[in-house]
């Protein structure tokens, strides 16, 4: 190195930054590590070994879930079978209606001849 | 691995390297600044970005795999940021070294002055020659070493440094020459 590099190296040599420049770094990293809440979450589920209560979960949704669309398959059918009987009832009391005016009819026929 | 921070680590985990992440901070700080201020020559800008390099190391903290990585790591990033910044910065004209002003009256009283001199002709080289230069006095790296850190070719580095060596002997003679024709 000549004289001027070494000139050169002097000029760049390493400054200082602010006294307090490592503290707000740090303190700025330390906010940063503080865990958002999914992370929070996720933090939790490995720490407490809940990812083991999963399959029981799982069971437990499908046991609910199979419970409560056979209720729903039940009440669907109440309701289908509840149409035809008021169809039925409907279609009775039509027949019914027609039977009696028949009567009427052929009672006053007979008194009229 | 630097400190005992698994890979991936999520940041509360991030929090128990702090005490590692805050020695690095304690004996890189000098050097990451340093870089940042004779790259540009501002002392706001030169702290900002240096914080941002120690943010981004703390961030990344769980790939570092040694000191000499982390070394490396903050040599790069900082070199990079300095030279983007000045990139995003085209609007405010970067002074070519003609154009840079003869030393002030106060710079020409003593040879003393020859080192703030030197800093701000530093400061006026095109970015490449810049970098290369700062990176080869102020850290004293070799050439190779410099390549590394850029990501370029050793022969690309040399000829960015001597074409700076050379810039700024020829604007330092110049000075010593009007010096020496003071009364």
């Amino acid at each position: 190195m000549n004289e001027f590099e070494e000139q050169l190296k002097q000029a760049l040599s390493r400054r200082e930054p602010p006294s307090d420049f490592a503290e707000r770094v740090l303190a700025i990293a330390r906010n940063q590590s503080r865990p958002a809440a999914a992370a929070r979450l996720r933090l939790w589920f490995h720490r407490t070994r809940a990812w083991r209560l999963v399959p029981v979960l799982a069971a437990l949704l499908m046991m609910t879930g199979g419970t409560v669309y056979e209720q729903h398959r039940r009440a669907a059918r109440g309701e289908a079978v509840k149409e035809q009987l008021l169809v039925a009832m409907h279609i009775a009391g039509s027949s019914l209606h027609r039977a009696q005016h028949r009567i009427f009819d052929v009672e006053t026929g007979e008194v009229t001849q | 691995m630097v400190a005992t921070v698994a890979s991936g680590a999520v940041p509360a985990e991030r929090d128990a390297a702090l005490p590692a992440f805050a020695e690095a901070v304690e004996a890189h700080k000098a050097m990451v600044y340093s870089i940042l201020w004779h790259f540009l020559r501002d002392r706001s800008l030169a702290e900002e970005l240096a914080q941002d390099v120690f943010l981004e190391l703390h961030r990344n903290w769980a790939s570092m795999k040694s000191s000499q990585h982390i070394l490396f790591w903050l040599r790069r990033v900082t070199s990079n940021r300095a030279i983007d910044c000045v990139r995003k910065r085209k609007a405010r004209p970067e002074t070519s070294l003609e154009e840079t002003g003869e030393p002030t009256v106060l710079e020409r009283v003593h040879d003393a002055f020859l080192s703030a001199y030197l800093e701000r002709m530093v400061a006026s080289l095109p970015e490449k020659q810049r970098i290369a230069i700062v990176l080869r006095y102020q850290e004293g790296m070799e050439l190779e070493e410099i390549a590394e850190v850029l990501g370029i070719k050793a022969a690309t580095v040399k000829t960015q440094v001597f074409r700076g060596l050379d810039l700024l002997r020829a604007k330092t003679a110049r000075r010593l020459e009007t010096h020496r024709h003071q009364p």
